[in-house]
């Protein structure tokens, strides 16, 4: 049955490219993401804090200002009662899923170039979940009740509706954000204990080296650590996928049309990752081009990758609305085909909202296909750009399906235009304020690199490496 | 010019073509059997014998279609860890093309049977008359046509590409190939969801679901990725494939629990979201499952499909060996078995389970015709890609 023996060759063109540019070593990784957090304030962190501060604070008092007068200082009235309110919740805890993804999923999979990119998008992720939280908490009406929503045993007299996918989105986003800050911190745990070594003031040595846990590196202390952040990786896999998809819940097991659709649970899953990426690339192209150095980690390999990531999830969301649409005629029920034929597209110029889902299907599904060539995918400008347009189709995505199947409901006789309030407008733009201003302070405190896992992928880590070899 | 090269006591394999020839010949003498009884069927109880072809080519439709999707996924990810299975996912797609001939028993005789909307006359039903546009006989026609020219089309140039490979090792081979699995996941994502729409969902045309695509395809992947479990290790054993080792099956095992996970996730999704909206027109699919005995095959089904698998998958040890492994495997295409057993079947007999010598005939007339084809393939190159430039990363995979 033998007849020859084979070669393993693998041709110049084939060779995958480097995770990590220019051959840099073990030190110069260390070097060069720490000194990011050690070196003195640069003046464009002092200026972009305190633009995004302020913004922040807005916000915050518009919370207060709606809590203390109630929700009728924002636009939702019938038969709105769900708007800006959920629609921007479910942008923020959708931008929120590509951090575990890459940090978990990826793991998973063995896809090392995560190495150098899952620290800012954890980070990233935490931070939206914050401002995703702020929504459903204040979208109450009479915010001080909101506890009624934690799961109070029921001898409690309480009677929380446990059958509510309300309820249920608080247990899976309570739930996802402590996995995700548990596995940020272990994953940060050998990095901070560098920059304890590495501190020069008592103060700093203190703060890290009470945050390290007392990390020395040793060889227990490691494989205590992988196996820690393996398990963590394992539980935060189907969290990903149980928290979109349970937001997706909120909408698909009622019966308003527009809503109930069986698709909705992966469809909402691939957005969140679609949006995620989009938001991860938003903030780590500007990263690179503050901090050159960064760009031989987070590589035009690494952006081809994401930009690739886009294009798939991006396609699977088309393919979600295209369903959508085939299943609305399809199933020939009025009220499905007036949602989606003239409350949505307005094919017969009845429908009121045209204009975001147009926005939404240009901005979600045409504009990634840029992303088809190599070119584009390398090209920062060009994925800057489409990610922009992601970020805006994936907000429109929500105030869509939210919207227009409210809007113009059932009956014709109580369909009501929607428009935000001025309190309402600035609330959602705070977030971006508070969303900025955290990210900004993760980037000037801890490191937003890897560190030890990207030492992990350099060339010296390699036992084959050619380069040593000389 | 080659970057780097790897002496290795990997040797090209043949799989012996008297075997095979052997193999192959018994192969059709079952799918003759099939055939005669499924014949005689078709005479006695055509009923019967629509509905059970019916889900016996779909059980063979959706193993080969899930074997082109690992082919395509592996070129369009540009991996390596499968390079050394590939080929045997290419024996199986390639098997599509030849499958287009076992639906026309359905389309020229069983139609009207299996597809009520078939004979309807227009304004004998409003809401059929409103789909009339998507559900006529020439579209449909035209759609299965498609179909087949679609996925077999991606198949063959992903084995024939593959094997050309064999002969000169040229990289541009993978170039093609990594572009025709790139177009060839839109046409596969398309395809596999308008067929499940058409031949399944189609056998109760008043009822829908956005999800039914994914949930065949769900169901397509993972018993197509158990399938190559069981073929893999069949070669071992039969002296082939020696390469092919522990970390090989702990990348398959892999796959396996994934996709049971991710079958859940779908059934679950679909099932509770009908089931919380309770609308008549999509619970009407799942009334008929879940009441009389059928009720029994649907919840064995969850248990099976999920429960029993998912703790044997989770863990490492069990995925890294074979025979354990196996065992899942087999467990896995009896639940893609039974899964489209329930699917289809009770659209016929609606009052309770039914079992009929038609249903098992219709698998060996099938699938015994799709094994000899399989095992012509067999013999007829090298049982991997044996110039595959990324050969190495998957003889040397560590996870």
């Amino acid at each position: 049955m033998a007849d020859s023996s084979v070669k393993l060759e693998t041709p110049h063109e084939l060779v995958r490219p480097a995770l990590v540019d220019h051959g840099r070593s073990i030190q110069w990784v260390t070097e060069n993401v720490s000194n990011i957090v050690e070196s003195s304030t640069p003046k464009w962190w002092l200026l972009s804090f305190c633009i995004t501060s302020p913004i922040a604070l807005m916000g915050l008092i518009c919370i207060v200002y709606q809590i203390s007068n109630g929700v009728g200082v924002w636009g939702e009235n019938h038969p709105n009662g769900w708007a800006w309110d959920i629609t921007n919740f479910v942008f923020w805890i959708g931008i929120g899923h590509a951090g575990t993804l890459i940090s978990a999923v990826l793991f998973l999979t063995r896809q090392k170039w995560r190495t150098s990119i899952n620290r800012a998008a954890e980070a990233m992720t935490l931070f939206a979940v914050v401002c995703a939280g702020i929504f459903p908490a204040i979208h109450v009406g009479r915010v001080w009740y909101a506890w009624f929503l934690a799961p109070i045993p029921n001898t409690n007299a309480i009677w929380p509706n446990f059958r509510s996918p309300l309820l249920w989105d608080v247990f899976a986003v309570s739930t996802y954000f402590s996995v995700s800050v548990l596995f940020w911190f272990v994953g940060l745990i050998p990095d901070l204990a560098t920059l304890r070594d590495r501190a020069k003031s008592r103060v700093a040595q203190i703060i890290y080296g009470v945050l390290a846990l007392g990390w020395r590196g040793g060889n227990r202390q490691w494989r205590h650590y992988e196996m820690a952040y393996l398990l963590l990786a394992g539980l935060s896999t189907p969290l990903v996928l149980s928290v979109h998809s349970i937001v997706s819940f909120d909408f698909a097991t009622s019966i308003m049309p527009g809503w109930h659709t069986t698709i909705f649970p992966p469809y909402f899953v691939a957005g969140a990752i679609f949006g995620g990426f989009a938001m991860v690339l938003t903030i780590m192209l500007p990263a690179a081009r503050i901090f050159p150095q960064i760009n031989d980690m987070i590589t035009r390999n690494h952006v081809d990758k994401m930009a690739k990531i886009i294009l798939l999830t991006g396609s699977i969301v088309g393919y979600a609305y295209l369903m959508e649409l085939f299943v609305a005629w399809y199933g020939a029920n009025k009220f499905e085909g007036f949602t989606f034929f003239t409350a949505r597209a307005n094919i017969d110029g009845k429908g009121w909202y045209q204009w975001a889902y147009w926005i939404m299907m240009f901005c979600n599904v045409i504009s990634p296909q840029i992303f088809w060539f190599k070119k584009m995918r390398t090209n920062y400008v060009v994925v800057f750009v489409v990610c922009q347009f992601v970020n805006v189709g994936m907000w429109f995505e929500r105030f869509t399906i939210i919207v227009t199947s409210l809007a113009q409901d059932f009956l014709p006789s109580s369909w009501g235009h929607y428009s935000p309030s001025t309190t309402e407008i600035l609330t959602f733009v705070g977030t971006f304020g508070i969303f900025l201003s955290l990210f900004l302070l993760f980037m000037r405190f801890l490191p937003m690199i890897a560190i030890s896992e990207v030492k992990g992928v350099t060339p010296e880590a390699d036992p084959h490496n050619h380069h040593l070899k000389h | 010019m080659s970057h780097s090269t790897e002496s290795s006591n990997l040797t090209a394999e043949q799989f012996d073509p008297a075997v095979g020839k052997k193999l192959s010949s018994i192969s059709f003498a079952v799918s003759a059997l099939g055939l005669l009884i499924s014949a005689f069927g078709l005479f006695a109880s055509r009923e019967q014998f629509a509905f059970s072809w019916l889900f016996g080519f779909m059980l063979i439709f959706t193993l080969c279609v899930g074997a082109l999707f690992w082919t395509i996924l592996h070129h369009a990810t540009d991996s390596e860890w499968g390079i050394l299975v590939r080929r045997q996912m290419e024996n199986v797609a390639s098997i599509i093309p030849a499958l287009s001939v076992f639906f026309l028993p359905l389309l020229l005789l069983c139609a009207p049977i299996l597809w009520k909307w078939w004979e309807k006359s227009p304004g004998a039903d409003p809401l059929l008359d409103a789909k009339a546009a998507y559900l006529n006989h020439t579209f449909f026609t035209i759609r299965y046509v498609l179909f087949f020219v679609g996925l077999g089309g991606v198949a063959t140039v992903l084995a024939r590409r593959s094997i050309a490979q064999d002969k000169d090792g040229a990289p541009e081979h993978t170039y093609v190939m990594r572009n025709a699995a790139i177009i060839g996941l839109p046409v596969l994502g398309v395809c596999l969801t308008f067929a499940a729409v058409d031949w399944l969902m189609g056998l109760d045309y008043n009822w829908f679901s956005t999800m039914w695509g994914v949930y065949i395809f769900a169901g397509t992947a993972g018993s197509s990725m158990a399938l190559l479990v069981l073929i893999v290790t069949g070669l071992r054993n039969a002296g082939y494939l020696k390469a092919v080792n522990v970390e090989h099956y702990h990348v398959m095992g892999k796959f396996m629990l994934a996709f049971t996970v991710f079958w859940a996730y779908i059934g679950y999704s679909q099932y509770m979201l009908i089931w919380y909206a309770n609308i008549p027109e999509e619970t009407i699919y799942f009334k008929i499952r879940n009441t009389e005995s059928w009720h029994y095959l649907s919840t064995f089904l969850v248990v099976g499909r999920f429960f029993i698998p998912f703790p044997f998958l989770l863990f490492q040890s069990t995925k890294k060996k074979p025979k354990v492994l196996c065992g899942v495997a087999a467990w896995m295409i009896g639940m893609q078995i039974l899964d489209l057993y329930v699917i289809v079947l009770p659209s016929l007999h609606q009052t309770g389970i039914s079992p009929s010598v038609f249903d098992i005939a219709s698998i060996a007339a099938v699938g015994g015709a799709a094994a000899g084809l399989y095992f012509r393939r067999l013999s007829a190159s090298c049982l991997f890609p044996k110039r595959d430039p990324r050969l190495a990363g998957s003889v040397n995979l560590h996870n």
